[in-house]
């Protein structure tokens, strides 16, 4: 790549990288991030709707959205209006459950199991390229099981000697075919 | 006229259970007369549930109050094109649905098979009569859909104010296409496994019936999330409710199966592992009927729980029981014929390509399930909601979104070094350029950095395959612009309609991340005559007013919306209060463009006469719905190829 072109990405990623960025995700729309809905928005609403709390728009959830702007507003931090809720309604009131205890189990197991996954299949693909076919039926041949699939002698994998046991069969199932 | 829906639902068990035993009887002494009549039976089935749904839809339409469904589920202020979808809003209705779907999938396979004598057709047909057993019997003893009041009330209870919406009238029968059908695929497999059969031409079979019924789920997934959008009135489309989980879990392993089958087609391999996959496919799908009858969870789009959930779990024990012990018994079939040349190849980013959506599925499954079990274990309440699956399904996903780049550009048994290099540079280089093109716009953040970096990476792969495409054939170079994509798409209609499935995927993911990241938000009350800002958005209310419509009273706002110095009309965000149910329901006002939505909710009129209002800039959000419509046109294409199903034909012949 020419210097100019680094140059010119450079100049395009500088603003990005040095924060100066026009706009900023979760951003309310003075361009100032609203510290309320980052709050509401890890909460479930505690009447039965079942949703976020930032996006609720039943009775109780208004109110209950008031309640940590207020509590906000009074100077209380984020953690201390939690608890408080935590301990008024229980933990269900959390959009996500804390990683301890038991819990913990929820947010361990779908990464063990990608990692799991990931390495038995690893496991797997070493298995299959040391396997060998059984009962080839022609010697050289990678493809022995592809007939009809697409597979078959590849270009330049195939020597003489293999030539030579293909024109046998070649001609082994002409006669067949004549007789 | 309830006499003829009862009957009609019990004609419909009883033949559901003849056509098993007239079939296994024919498969087992190898009489055709059986066999035949077993077929007919099914045909039966699908008539008789036909007439059932007619008798019920009747009643609907004419508010027949005297059946307990009609006055539970509808009123008579209530719109006939409501009164007509109320058949899916309540339990009874929604199984009967389920039983016509299931019948007519049933019917429609026996069409297309009717030339072919092969008794292996019989034993497919024979399990999808298995499962119309079960539901027949639902309708019959458990949850029958013609009982009769005694005393019928002068109106009815109503329709659950959210099912009113013109979405609701085909979302359902969508979803209900998509999840039912996975029973083709599921009968298909267990019929290979109980009849001893080889070959490969059934696994393409399959494969078509797999496509239909996911592009299917999927398009009933992307119009639930745009219900929810329009209806549920929070800003947003996709809240990791237990039930939309429940209808993506059978579309995330349908889509594993849809990749990984290519390898069994290909190269004879990972055929245990397909049929797992197609049978896991069918029990979530049967699951995610459990997760929306039985309760167990608080869902948004829970509108008919009841006792039924023990019925759908025993279900599902005992057909998975079935098939895992035909797997195990059958395991000698399902060896594998081949070796593989190279771990780096296409079909080793097959195979971790459904590692990666076997571990989103369990996420998601771990997820939505914790609840219930954590409580077992430790006696407390939790949730686990958007924030938890946010966290942890991001990543995988966005591993998903590389691998969708990366798959269809390694080759098959082996990729070199210079393959690699060739098929990667320039992709690698325009996710790099669109990422550094992106910061300076306010992009920020690892997961959103991956997501445009993965997004440019495929679709550069993407247009990279139709160049080469292109350049490879003669005939097609020959042809100029889109007639030279055209016909390259017509000569190899199943691979191209796949990369235009990841194109449409990619337009998703972008509009995901637009939307979600990007969002921008205003709320407060406003009296008449002031305004709220947001972003280049002007909202000045002009007043508050109430307006009845057909079987409701709407409080709505009357907002003059401008954009910079340019008035744009007015909105009208509303509360409405339906009649029957007295429940004020959220009546949002869109303004939609390609570029963002104006997404605008009205919370309230306050003592003091202002309008508490809600306002949210949604960017990019057109993005999901038309990706979507493109990820149907993709599947279309690819359905439309039988190049393959004719080579095999030929093959067999």
């Amino acid at each position: 790549m020419r210097p100019a072109t680094w140059i010119l990405i450079a100049a395009l990623a500088a603003p990005g990288l040095l924060g100066g960025s026009p706009a900023r995700a979760n951003e309310s729309a003075s361009g100032k991030k609203d510290p309320a809905r980052a709050i509401t928005s890890q909460l479930i609403c505690p009447c039965s709707c079942g949703e976020i709390l930032s996006g609720c728009t039943c009775e109780t959830g208004k109110a209950m959205q008031g309640y940590v702007d207020r509590e906000l507003k009074s100077g209380k931090s984020k953690d201390q209006i939690e608890a408080a809720l935590v301990n008024q309604y229980g933990e269900v009131i959390l959009g996500a459950p804390k990683a301890k205890g038991f819990n913990l189990l929820v947010w361990v197991a779908p990464f063990l199991a990608t990692a799991f996954g990931f390495l038995l299949a690893s496991l797997i693909l070493f298995r299959w390229v040391r396997r060998r076919v059984p009962a080839p039926s022609m010697p050289g041949d990678p493809g022995a099981g592809d007939a009809g699939r697409g597979g078959g002698v590849g270009p330049g994998t195939t020597s003489e000697q293999d030539l030579d046991a293909l024109r046998a069969r070649a001609e082994a199932e002409l006669k067949r075919f004549r007789e | 006229m309830s006499e003829i829906g009862r009957l009609s639902v019990l004609l419909a068990f009883l033949c559901s259970c003849f056509a098993v035993v007239s079939i296994a009887w024919g498969l087992r002494t190898g009489m055709a007369g059986p066999l035949k009549s077993g077929r007919r039976a099914v045909w039966m089935v699908c008539g008789l549930t036909l007439l059932a749904i007619i008798v019920l839809e009747r009643a609907l339409i004419a508010r027949d109050f005297s059946f307990r469904y009609v006055a539970e589920h509808t009123s008579l202020d209530l719109p006939p094109m409501y009164a007509f979808s109320s058949l899916w809003a309540g339990q009874e209705g929604s199984l009967l649905l389920w039983l016509f779907v299931l019948s007519a999938y049933g019917a429609a396979f026996l069409w297309s098979y009717r030339k072919r004598l092969d008794p292996f057709y019989d034993a497919v047909a024979m399990v999808v009569a298995g499962v119309m057993v079960f539901f027949t019997s639902l309708l019959t003893f458990v949850s029958p859909p013609f009982r009769i009041l005694a005393t019928p009330p002068a109106d009815g209870n109503g329709l659950n104010p959210l099912l009113q919406d013109p979405g609701m009238m085909i979302h359902p029968p969508i979803l209900y296409t998509g999840y039912v059908g996975f029973i083709i695929p599921f009968a298909f497999g267990i019929a290979v496994l109980l009849m001893n059969r080889t070959g490969t031409r059934w696994i393409e079979e399959v494969r078509r019936w797999t496509l239909f019924c996911w592009m299917f789920l999927g398009f009933g997934v992307l119009l639930g999330a745009r219900w929810a959008y329009v209806e549920l009135g929070w800003g947003g489309y996709w809240g990791w409710d237990p039930v939309e989980n429940a209808s993506l879990m059978p579309w995330l392993v349908g889509t594993a199966f849809l990749h990984s089958v290519m390898v069994e087609q290909r190269r004879g391999m990972m055929k245990t592992w397909n049929v797992a996959l197609i049978v896991l496919t069918f029990e979530l799908s049967i699951f995610g009927t459990f997760l929306t009858r039985s309760g167990v969870l608080t869902s948004v789009h829970s509108f008919t729980e009841s006792n039924i959930g023990p019925w759908f779990l025993g279900f599902i024990l005992i057909s998975s029981t079935i098939a895992t012990a035909l797997i195990l018994y059958r395991k000698a079939l399902l060896e594998s014929e081949n070796r593989l040349d190279a771990v780096v190849s296409r079909e080793g980013s097959f195979l971790f390509n459904n590692v990666l959506f076997l571990a989103l599925t369990f996420a998601t499954f771990l997820g939505t399930t914790f609840p219930v079990l954590s409580e077992a274990v430790t006696g407390a309440k939790i949730s686990v909601s958007a924030p938890f699956f946010n966290r942890v399904n991001v990543p995988i996903a966005l591993a998903l979104l590389l691998l969708t780049g990366a798959g269809p550009v390694l080759s098959w048994k082996r990729v070199t070094a210079s393959v690699l290099k060739r098929n990667f540079l320039i992709p690698v280089f325009v996710g790099v350029l669109a990422t550094l093109v992106g910061l300076p716009f306010g992009l920020h953040g690892v997961y959103p950095i991956v997501c445009v970096f993965g997004a440019a990476f495929v679709i550069a792969t993407i247009v990279m395959e139709f160049a080469r495409g292109i350049q490879a054939r003669k005939d097609v170079a020959e042809a100029r612009g889109a007639m030279a994509v055209v016909s390259l798409v017509e000569k190899n209609k199943r691979r191209y309609g796949g990369y235009i499935v990841h194109f449409g995927m990619v337009m998703i993911f972008v509009g995901v991340l637009g939307s979600s990241v990007f969002q921008k938000e205003a709320h407060g009350p406003l009296l008449p005559g002031e305004s709220l800002a947001l972003g280049p958005y002007s909202l000045k209310l002009r007043g508050v007013e109430n307006k009845p419509v057909a079987n409701a009273q709407h409080t709505r706002a009357i907002l003059d919306v401008s954009r910079g110095d340019k008035y744009l009309g007015p909105a009208y965000p509303a509360k409405a209060m339906y009649f029957k149910s007295q429940q004020p329901m959220t009546e949002i006002a869109l303004r939609q463009t390609p570029a963002e939505d104006l997404y605008l909710i009205l919370g309230g009129v306050n003592e003091d006469g202002s309008a508490s209002i809600q306002a949210y800039i949604n960017p990019l959000v057109s993005l999901i719905w038309v990706g979507g419509i493109v990820m149907v046109l993709g599947t279309l294409i690819a359905l439309a190829d039988r190049m393959r199903l004719k080579r095999e034909e030929k093959l067999g012949a």
